[in-house]
């Protein structure tokens, strides 16, 4: 088991360093001069080699990949003389659009994404589940069809509409929110209902997309475990149709939906690019999206990109291992 | 009558607009403001979709309107542009110094004093000092790059011989550049720069504290000296400044702070942004941002909104320059016949029309500029100028090219060559192209558009300006002085891209320019920017001009609003919120 473990964990590794790679490569290969870009209206060829210099660019790219892995170890030094900075291990580089180390950006944004997914987590599931196993046990009514309309607008409707849809019909219709206000953020421990008033419309922009999703596969489901054989024994035994469902059916036909949202949610930890953009959230997707389309920040890029394939390797890495102590075959395949 | 005398009319009348810098379509400044008694009090908003201004340490700092926000709250300078609205906002008054400066030496030397009982935020003195460390910092281009580059190419130092504050190499240089003797500051200059107090506007040439300097992250808070200071700057969030209790009044001539809490709201989504301004939902706010078209038409198109909003030149022309050297556009009928045929009312209509994007510009000077700006004869004024494109006298003139220069001609005509004309790969450049193609096309001249990639494309242009015919920019000038747009667009500045060096009347222009550059008489100096104006338009070195509009939408408990022409936005510093 342990060198099972071991194995996955040096392949964890390996896939990070090759993502991280791959960023530094499409960057480099992207039609666009970082160097240029935040140079001056006068701008001279020295004074964008300067700046090629000032953003660790005048290196081949492959030397910059590897200044960045070992600032990860041992922290970076930018600028010389009185202006030099240092970011501390680990550090992402140095964002000279936002004038802050990048790992005390993502810091800054990890909560914001956090507190989007785990509220959005909370209420798909609770929705997408609850519909999802009403839908299955009354096949065929109203109720059911209703589910599938909504399962239907649901999957089909894109989230920035959806958000659009949400601020302009709902929050500034009916003034639920300080327009100036949606996307500020607030400390759920110090003010938990501002928190909540921050995050629930986001949260429910997002889960509705998700909700529709799991209430579909909740509802397929339940359905094919009701027809199983350890169900008419059950039910042959004569327990109650409640039992049934909670003791039996349940257990059986969601276990995978949990493999689903625990990599669904390690997903959006790594940031709701377009419903944090929307909702002006300064989370993951929010300061990555930003750096792409404003400041083409490259350390900021990296670094998002790292923290969100991490979140998902390593949810990975938890659903294989899991699976390694449930079913000893998978260890030895 | 006939469309001849029609378009008469309106070239005169655009003309005459032009001549008084009057806004078109919108109003420059709302009926009610010079009626108004300003309020003191409450809370100012502001709001963008950007998610942080693109500079708030001075060095850095080169937009207009950025240049106008901080200048009012918090960065002041030696001199400041007058806080009024029309050309007389164009005229400078003493703020830091108390005086507009004192040239000597042929303008190679000017002297200012700085006033008595001026202070940081923290209660020190701004000295003499802190004005050379903040001229200092646009040395260190290892840190600032952004911002202008006029001192570096000003000050009497060596190219390159300075390093800036940081690391000091030639400090003794820079020291010998700048002196410092009491409450006067002297700037040495390489060479005579009449309108060298001009460039005193901008923060870069501001105070900075040497021991509040932090270098790259002083940007996030730097140190005021305005009647604001910077309570929180939160990236993405907002910015919040209250009132400087260690400012006041009499050390100041030209701030009269109205609000007692100034913020701005960045990230917002921009359909929210347009719905707060159409719905008014945020009465005492500002959008920093204009609407988007289709909201930015609903706006003004709706009569109740007349008082929330204004309509005006901003500081730009956006131009097509012909590569005038030899084995490319080297013949003026080639030239000519290409301006002739544009349908720019079309190209105009594709970006929104002549009422919100912008008119046809017959200079590369703008009316904005004020006195430097006078209209041209010929281009756009020419009797058989036609804004949808006039292909018939296109074609007259490309007979006589025929025989005056068939080398020319034939490649203007011809199938297999064209005029190449560069652009940024878009799909609005893609959609402009057709146009262009097909307007030409009916006076018989052929055009290759070629497509490059948009990311590289402004950083390529120095290269680009060789091999193609045409190539498009845009320009606004860096104060209210033609010596910032004729000699960079023309002459040897930054953004020639006419290739008229290689020509036979650019020897006489360039002189021309030395002089007007150099002549300490302002109206002579104006006069002569006129004539080299009209000089490169006679040549067609920029075969269309386009002077740009911006539109600004206010709260309606917002008062004292004008258009700042010389920083082509709002005068901030006379906003209020109304009780």
């Amino acid at each position: 088991m342990i060198k099972y473990v071991s194995q996955r964990l040096l392949y964890t590794v390996m896939l990070l360093l090759l993502v991280s790679l791959s960023v530094y490569f499409i960057f480099d290969l992207l039609p666009v001069d970082p160097a240029r870009l935040v140079c001056s209206k006068q701008c001279t060829p020295a004074l964008v080699e300067a700046n090629r210099h000032r953003l660790g660019l005048d290196v081949p790219v492959l030397q910059q990949w590897w200044n960045f892995i070992y600032g990860l170890f041992a922290g970076r030094n930018y600028a010389e003389g009185a202006a030099a900075l240092h970011c501390p291990a680990p550090a992402f580089g140095y964002s000279f659009s936002r004038h802050e180390c990048v790992t005390t950006i993502l810091a800054k944004a990890f909560p914001v994404t956090l507190s989007l997914a785990v509220l959005a987590f909370i209420l798909w599931m609770t929705l997408g589940v609850s519909l999802g196993v009403l839908a299955a046990r009354k096949k065929g009514s109203i109720f059911d069809k209703a589910s599938t309309v909504f399962v239907l607008i649901g999957t089909s409707l894109p989230t920035f509409l959806t958000g659009v849809l949400v601020v302009i019909f709902i929050i500034l219709k009916f003034n639920l929110v300080d327009p100036l206000e949606i996307g500020n953020w607030s400390n759920p421990f110090t003010d938990p209902l501002g928190w909540l008033s921050t995050f629930i419309w986001p949260a429910a922009t997002l889960a509705f997309a998700y909700a529709a999703t799991y209430t579909r596969f909740t509802r397929s489901n339940v359905i094919e475990t009701m027809t199983e054989d350890f169900i008419r024994t059950a039910r042959a035994k004569g327990l109650s149709e409640k039992i049934i469902l909670r003791k039996h059916t349940l257990r059986a036909a969601l276990a995978p939906l949990a493999t689903m949202a625990g990599l669904d949610f390690a997903g959006l930890l790594g940031g709701a690019i377009i419903t944090e953009k929307v909702f002006g959230l300064d989370g993951l997707g929010g300061i990555s999206i930003n750096a792409v389309t404003s400041s083409y920040d490259l350390p900021i890029i990296v670094g998002t990109t790292i923290v969100a394939s991490a979140f998902v390797v390593v949810a990975n890495l938890i659903v294989d291992i899991t699976y390694a102590f449930i079913d000893p075959r998978v260890r030895h395949a | 009558m006939n469309k001849l005398i029609i378009r008469r009319i309106v070239a005169t009348a655009t003309a005459a607009a032009f001549a008084a810098g009057v806004a078109i379509g919108g109003g420059a400044t709302p009926s009610t403001a010079a009626t108004e008694t300003p309020v003191t009090g409450g809370t100012l908003q502001y709001f963008t979709h950007s998610e942080q201004f693109p500079a708030l340490d001075p060095a850095n700092m080169y937009t207009g309107r950025d240049i106008a926000f901080f200048g009012a709250y918090i960065h002041r300078t030696l001199v400041q542009y007058r806080p009024v609205a029309g050309a007389a906002g164009s005229s400078l008054v003493p703020d830091l110094a108390t005086n507009t400066g004192v040239p000597s030496n042929k303008a190679k030397t000017w002297t200012y004093t700085l006033r008595k009982g001026i202070t940081w935020e923290d209660g020190s003195a701004i000295t003499c000092a802190d004005i050379k460390y903040g001229w200092s910092r646009a040395f260190a281009t290892d840190v600032f790059t952004e911002g202008p580059a006029y001192a570096l190419a000003w000050l009497d130092i060596p190219e390159g011989a300075y390093a800036g504050p940081y690391k000091k190499t030639g400090q003794d240089l820079f020291d010998k550049a700048i002196v410092c003797s009491g409450d006067t500051i002297t700037f040495k200059l390489k060479r005579s720069v009449p309108d060298f107090n001009y460039f005193l506007t901008y923060p870069t040439t501001g105070p900075i504290k040497a021991s509040a300097d932090t270098g790259d992250k002083y940007d996030l808070k730097p140190l005021s000296s305005g009647p604001y200071k910077i309570q929180k700057y939160s990236i993405n969030d907002e910015l919040v400044m209250v009132r400087n209790d260690k400012w006041n009044k009499s050390s100041d001539p030209i701030r009269t702070p109205y609000p007692d809490k100034i913020t701005v709201t960045f990230g917002l989504n921009e359909d929210v942004r347009d719905q707060i301004v159409l719905d008014d939902s945020k009465p005492n706010a500002i959008s920093l941002d204009a609407l988007q078209p289709a909201n930015n038409i609903k706006f003004f198109s709706d009569p109740a909104n007349a008082d929330r909003r204004m309509n005006n030149y901003d500081p730009y022309t956006s131009y097509l320059a012909a590569n005038v050297s030899k084995g490319h556009l080297d013949c003026l009928l080639v030239r000519k016949a290409i301006f002739f045929a544009f349908d720019t009312q079309a190209l105009i209509n594709l970006s929104g029309g002549v009422v919100y994007y912008g008119e046809p510009g017959d200079s590369p000077v703008k009316p904005v500029l004020g006195m430097d700006y006078a209209p041209t004869t010929g281009n756009i004024h020419d009797p058989n100028y036609k804004i949808d494109g006039n292909p018939e006298y296109a074609k007259t003139l490309l007979a006589q090219a025929k025989k005056s220069c068939p080398t020319a001609y034939n490649r203007a005509t011809n199938k297999s060559q064209g005029v190449i004309y560069y652009r940024a790969d878009t799909a609005g450049n893609k959609k402009a192209a057709v146009l262009v193609e097909a307007a030409l096309a009916k006076a018989g001249i052929v055009v290759n558009t070629v497509y490059k990639p948009a990311g590289t494309y402004n950083a390529n242009l120095t290269a680009y300006k060789k091999q193609t015919d045409i190539l498009s920019g845009g320009w606004g000038a860096d104060w209210a002085n033609a010596s910032t747009v004729i000699p960079e667009l023309w002459g040897e500045g930054c953004c020639n891209y006419t290739q008229n060096k290689t020509t036979n009347e650019y020897k006489g222009f360039i002189r021309n320019v030395n002089k007007a550059l150099v002549e300490l008489d302002r109206e002579k100096q104006a006069k002569m920017w006129h004539s080299l104006a009209q000089f490169g338009m006679d040549q067609y070195w920029y075969i269309r001009t386009v002077f740009g509009k911006s539109q600004q939408t206010w709260g309606s408990k917002i008062g004292g609003i004008y258009y700042w022409e010389p920083q082509g936005s709002f005068g901030f510093g006379q906003i209020y919120v109304k009780k």
